[in-house]
């Protein structure tokens, strides 16, 4: 629930989502769900020569599951506020 | 030391104390992470700043005998990093000598 | 909630989890994100010779086996010739 929170804060922000098939894929991130399924905007594939199968493609859904990372834009990442909110969660899991 | 004196009594303990301090993360696909750790939840999704990845990439090329297979080793630096739990393998805290 | 509405009735590109790349028309989508396309192709890539498509008709694609789905443009698609793209497939998804 966190991390999807942290998503959400960072709608229409740019973001670079890296898959498990080595595809690279920039753009405005649309939305996210709880899946951390994701939909970008404006997109742009890492090395277009190499991977020209998405050459008309503008927009895409990423299923959750094949992200291996997602490079965040730092300045928009509140970092204590993210330990403040992991410690909470970590502490609320710990009682049940 | 007593394991309940250092508030370590499950592994994700060890995590929760790492928080804000640099850690080295292990990953599937023979990837490497050191970070400083922001948040973490369950499934061991992590958010790490100031991440530089190493990646081996070792190269069996053909008739060469097991174990002198070329070694290759890629590294980059990342600012800010969401790294998705299931590639995960082990998260160790900074040493601390 | 990053849902596939929006995409029904519209031609997209799926990416499969073993590295195939379908086009259609997306007919209809559940919560599992399954998707039926219509006048559905498969597009195979190579590094010998232009791109060749393969009918596969109206196509069941269960959601697991998805990686990607991209709304395509259709002014930009009737730009490209795909017998000139040269390409390597993509890559399967490796854990």
């Amino acid at each position: 629930m966190l991390i999807f929170s942290v998503f959400k804060t960072l709608t229409d922000q740019k973001v670079t989502v890296e898959l498990k098939n080595d595809l690279s894929i920039t753009g405005v991130l649309k939305s996210v769900d709880q899946f951390l399924n994701i939909r970008l905007d404006k997109i742009e594939v890492f090395d277009e020569a190499r991977h020209p199968h998405m050459m008309a493609v503008k927009n895409c859904f990423i299923r959750g599951s094949v992200v291996r990372y997602v490079q965040l834009p730092a300045e928009h990442v509140d970092t204590q506020l993210l330990e403040d909110a992991t410690r909470r969660e970590a502490a609320a899991q710990g009682k049940r | 030391m007593d394991p309940a004196s250092s508030g370590i009594q499950e592994p994700f303990d060890l995590i929760r104390l790492s928080l804000s301090e640099r850690v080295f993360v292990k990953l599937r696909g023979d990837r490497e992470l050191t970070g400083v750790l922001h948040a973490y939840d369950g499934h061991m999704n992590l958010i790490l700043s100031d991440v530089e990845e190493t990646i081996v990439i070792v190269e069996h090329a053909d008739g060469v005998p097991e174990g002198q297979a070329t070694v290759n080793v890629a590294k980059r630096k990342v600012d800010m990093l969401f790294v998705r739990g299931d590639g995960v393998i082990l998260v160790s805290p900074p040493s601390r000598t | 909630m990053a849902t596939l509405q929006g995409y029904v009735d519209h031609r997209v590109l799926l990416i499969l989890q073993d590295g195939r790349a379908i086009v259609g028309v997306m007919a209809g989508y559940d919560q599992k994100s399954n998707v039926v396309l219509s006048n559905s192709k498969e597009r195979v890539y190579s590094m010998d010779a232009g791109v060749e498509e393969i009918e596969l008709g109206l196509y069941l694609v269960k959601g697991d086996q998805i990686v990607l789905i991209g709304e395509l443009d259709e002014a930009l698609e009737q730009s490209v010739d795909l017998s000139t793209i040269r390409a390597e497939p993509i890559l399967p998804i490796r854990y």
